[in-house]
């Protein structure tokens, strides 16, 4: 269970990520690579938080680990929901609770809806499978259409998804996770794809949908400007490690590891001029070539000799947690 | 004016659904060694402009000219010409590299088929050249790109463009499929190439911060049409039309204080 | 973002090795090719000259398959028509391959009205059935393997066409090809060096799996006697003389049946197994 490494939320915690690891099959071969290696985190009820990362960074995994996504994966740890332990329930509970307790929504709205049936119908469908009946199931997804801001709603039920621009179909994808009333909502880039304007009307809906029904939002991200104009709390993952979890007003202002500095500095910006961008050398490494010790250490400006050989734990400084040899206490 | 772009207009057909037209007398003038960028939306028309100004697709009316050459009717000379002086990046590092190429057949190609070096070796001393001068290590220059990063693609495919020293280079999302940490050196680089070979950048995207940070000039695109344009400090310090004042208002700023600030603004405007 | 991370498992699958059935079968492909190449050069005097004192004996230790109606070495006869065989079949996919090759490569690279025509042409040809053409150069030219290895080869290149041409088509949509465009490169450097080296892939597999189907086909035309004749050791003519000793000597007429049956059955495998590893959403079936 999770000890000091843990910060204690303010808010009392809805999922605890203790030592969660996601290893993925190489081909046939049955070697595996390890893309999450041991996270650990709280997500409080009501909570917004963001998890930050690169390409290969195991942000994306993390988070389907929660809902048991990947058939393939094999995970390892405890994710704690409200008092059950989501890896070790069967696979039919597990589906059970995707939906009603914890729901997802993802990049690519068009991939995640069924073509030839109706909106409406789509909506009603997490309902209908909990054996809700068709009136009473049609009345809510009509409901959440609306509180999603889908105008003339109820015509609308009948279209199909085609008849719908991106940002209604992403509405509409946001419906179907929100109708069977989780308390946890996995959003995977759900913006990235989409317009700025249209991106930051679906923001808007996010932030007010979350603090109205007080859902819990996780969001997986590469945008800092998004994170830092939605999230409470925000968790920067670095080669399948967090390396930073804090508060976003302070891990802006004082960012504490080299990694999220440099991030921060490495994003123009839209409100002010910046001469030149400060560029972090090199590449993310692929999970298969992480480097010894610290996997930033390779591309850190601040690097010093224990950053090659010693693997930086994930400790709390004040109301954040770093893995940086910079701030173990144990100097240099 | 290093090229204009004339009025130009341009209709997509697909059978069997009506035309679309896309560009509507859309004009733009670049001047040598300026950097200007043209953003909008999806379906803006950006990426189309592009393509005309690459002379990849022709538009139905209007004209562009680049230096004396009418690039919609260019042959023989004019079009070799053209083609040497105007280059450009693409968004996709890994589609834009043939895979079966090493890296110095690939930023090699330019010099080979314009004939700007005579000797392979002379090549590779330029190809070398060149692949310093982006960041890149020469000696892997006997390499194929399958195991590089998107980032040392990225730089391959400027090394590419610019080993035969054009005077535009046309980029459309040239850092939109890359890492954030990586987009930086991207852009850093463009910025360095552009003012050490006098280069005028046409540079297409959709990230407004990362124009503004990059161009000079701006042209706001809207469903086809030039809406606004005109210096970074008009386009950003005071936007004229409500459209661009809409853009500018959507993107995300990394700052969690300005972030709030504008999200209670917008929501104590009475929603759209 | 998510691009870099794609690269990995393909370069590990590159690295897998083969599971025990895809060994068994690329060992057979080698063994049959091996035994095509240097076969007949230890093959013994007696496979070309009759001996009828020893004729349609059963297998035995010194007739490893037994004799033939002319008291041949059935064994040795299958291994030197091996080459005869494996050699037309090389020969006819070889040839209507490039022919397909380069229709595809003009039909893609050309303007519309010439692929249009080209595609028609080609349309037309796939409608042709090529024992029906076999049959008639045999009438016009007389009934040999090479008339039937001409008329394979001008009757199977269409689909070589057809399908290369709708390939190249995707790859040109690439960005690197209109990066090449905007380079200024020739249009011949474009299709050779950009397009086709990119589009060949998929006519590797087909090739494969089309020796196996042409090693059939022309073993029916030499034992329909429009192809090799006796006394060739070719297989469809093996099997064609023999045909009438069916009852009473089974192994002159199974032993070259069953070559034919398992060489083209090799390569069709072959062409299934390069095709599964080269796409891994087959994989696994």
């Amino acid at each position: 269970m999770p000890d000091q490494s843990t910060l204690t939320p303010v808010r009392p915690p809805l999922v605890t990520v203790d030592k969660l690891t996601v290893d993925m099959p190489l081909g046939r071969s049955g070697a595996s690579v390890r893309i999450v290696d041991g996270v650990d985190f709280i997500v409080g009820v009501g909570e917004r938080v963001a998890l930050v990362g690169e390409s290969g960074s195991g942000k994306s995994l993390t988070a389907r680990a929660l809902m048991r996504l990947d058939r393939l994966a094999k995970l390892s740890g405890r994710v704690d929901f409200d008092g059950t332990d989501l890896l070790k329930l069967s696979d039919r509970d597990m589906g059970k609770l995707r939906g009603s307790s914890i729901a997802m929504v993802f990049q690519d709205p068009m991939s995640f809806l069924d073509p030839l049936m109706t909106i409406g119908d789509q909506v009603a469908e997490t309902l209908r499978i909990r054996g809700i009946g068709k009136v009473e199931a049609r009345k809510r997804a009509l409901s959440v259409l609306d509180e999603l801001g889908v105008d003339r709603a109820a015509e609308r039920l009948d279209s199909y998804p085609h008849e719908f621009s991106g940002g209604m179909r992403q509405r509409v994808v946001l419906a179907m996770a929100l109708v069977g009333e989780p308390r946890l909502l996995i959003a995977d880039e759900p913006t990235t794809a989409l317009d700025v304007r249209v991106q930051d009307q679906v923001l808007d809906l996010l932030d007010d949908v979350s603090t109205r029904r007080g859902l819990a939002v996780l969001f997986i991200t590469h945008d800092l400007g998004v994170v830092a104009g939605f999230a409470e709390r925000v968790m920067v993952m670095y080669s399948g490690r967090i390396v930073e979890d804090g508060e976003v007003g302070s891990v802006f202002a004082r960012p504490s590891h080299p990694y999220t500095q440099g991030l921060i500095k490495a994003v123009p910006r839209i409100d002010q001029d910046l001469a030149t961008l400060y560029a972090i050398p090199g590449a993310p490494p692929p999970p298969l070539a992480r480097p010894s010790g610290c996997p930033f250490h390779p591309r850190c400006d601040q690097r010093f000799d224990r950053c090659d050989r010693e693997l930086p734990a994930l400790l709390p400084i004040g109301r954040t947690r770093v893995a940086c040899h910079l701030h173990d206490g144990k100097g240099d | 004016m290093l090229m204009s772009v004339d009025n130009i207009s341009k209709s997509y057909h697909a059978f069997p659904n009506p035309p679309a037209k896309v560009l509507h007398d859309v004009s733009i003038d670049i001047a040598a060694g300026e950097a200007i960028g043209l953003v909008g939306e999806s379906g803006s028309g950006k990426s189309t402009i592009a393509k005309c100004m690459l002379a990849l697709i022709k538009p139905e009316v209007g004209a562009i000219s680049y230096d004396g050459i009418d690039v919609v009717h260019a042959k023989g000379e004019d079009l070799r010409r053209f083609r040497r002086e105007v280059q450009m990046v693409f968004q996709d590092p890994y589609g834009s590299l043939n895979p079966r190429m090493t890296v110095q057949e690939l930023i090699g190609e330019g010099l080979l088929i314009h004939k700007l070096e005579a000797t392979a070796a002379a090549r590779r001393a330029r190809v070398a050249e060149m692949m310093e001068m982006v960041g890149l290590n020469p000696n892997d220059m006997d390499r194929y790109t399958r195991s590089f990063s998107g980032g040392q693609r990225q730089r391959i495919a400027i090394a590419r463009a610019l080993v035969i020293r054009p005077r535009i280079l046309v980029c459309d999302e040239p850092v939109a499929a890359l890492d954030v940490s990586v987009q930086a050196q991207v852009i850093n680089l463009l910025q360095d190439m552009q003012k050490k070979l006098n280069l005028a950048i046409v540079f297409v995207a959709h990230d407004l911060a990362v124009v503004r940070h990059l161009c000079e000039r701006i042209v706001v695109l809207h469903k086809g049409r030039v809406v606004e344009q005109g210096t970074r400090e008009e386009i950003f310090g005071n936007p004229r039309q409500e459209y661009t004042q809409s853009l500018l208002a959507a993107v995300p700023v990394p700052d969690p204080v300005v972030g709030r600030a504008r999200r209670a603004a917008r929501h104590l405007e009475p929603a759209n | 973002m998510t691009a870099p991370a794609i690269v990995q498992p393909a370069t590990a699958r590159r690295k897998e090795g083969f599971t025990p059935f895809e060994a068994f079968v690329f060992a057979l492909v080698v063994a049959l090719l091996a035994i095509a190449i240097v076969g007949p050069f230890f093959a013994p005097d007696s496979v070309y000259n009759s001996d009828i004192a020893n004729s349609l004996m059963p297998p035995s230790a010194a007739n490893w398959f037994g004799t033939d109606d002319q008291g041949r070495d059935v064994f040795w006869r299958l291994i030197v028509g091996a080459q005869t065989t494996l050699l037309s079949a090389f020969l006819v996919v070889t040839l209507y391959s490039l022919i397909g090759v380069t229709i595809a490569t003009v039909a893609a690279a050309g303007p519309r009205w010439l692929d249009e025509g080209l595609m028609r042409i080609t349309d037309i040809g796939l409608a042709l059935p090529g024992m029906i053409v076999a049959l008639g150069f045999a009438a016009a030219m007389g009934a040999s393997l090479r008339s039937a290895v001409i008329a394979m080869a001008i009757t199977g290149w269409p689909i070589t066409a057809r399908m290369l041409r709708g390939i190249m088509r995707q790859t040109m949509e690439q960005p690197f090809v209109a990066g090449a465009q905007v380079l200024g490169v020739s249009k011949w450097r474009l299709m050779t060096k950009h397009v086709l080296p990119n589009s060949l892939d998929v006519l590797i597999v087909k090739w494969a799996g089309d020796i196996g189907t042409t090693v059939l086909v022309l073993a029916s035309l030499s034992f329909i006697g429009v192809g090799a004749q006796p006394p060739s050791a070719e297989w469809g003519a093996t099997i064609a003389a023999a045909r009438g000793y069916v009852s009473t000597a089974w192994w002159t007429v199974v032993a070259p049946g069953a070559a034919v049956a398992i060489t083209s059955i090799a390569f069709g495998l072959l062409g299934d197994i390069i095709q599964v590893r080269r796409d891994p959403s087959l994989r696994g079936n």
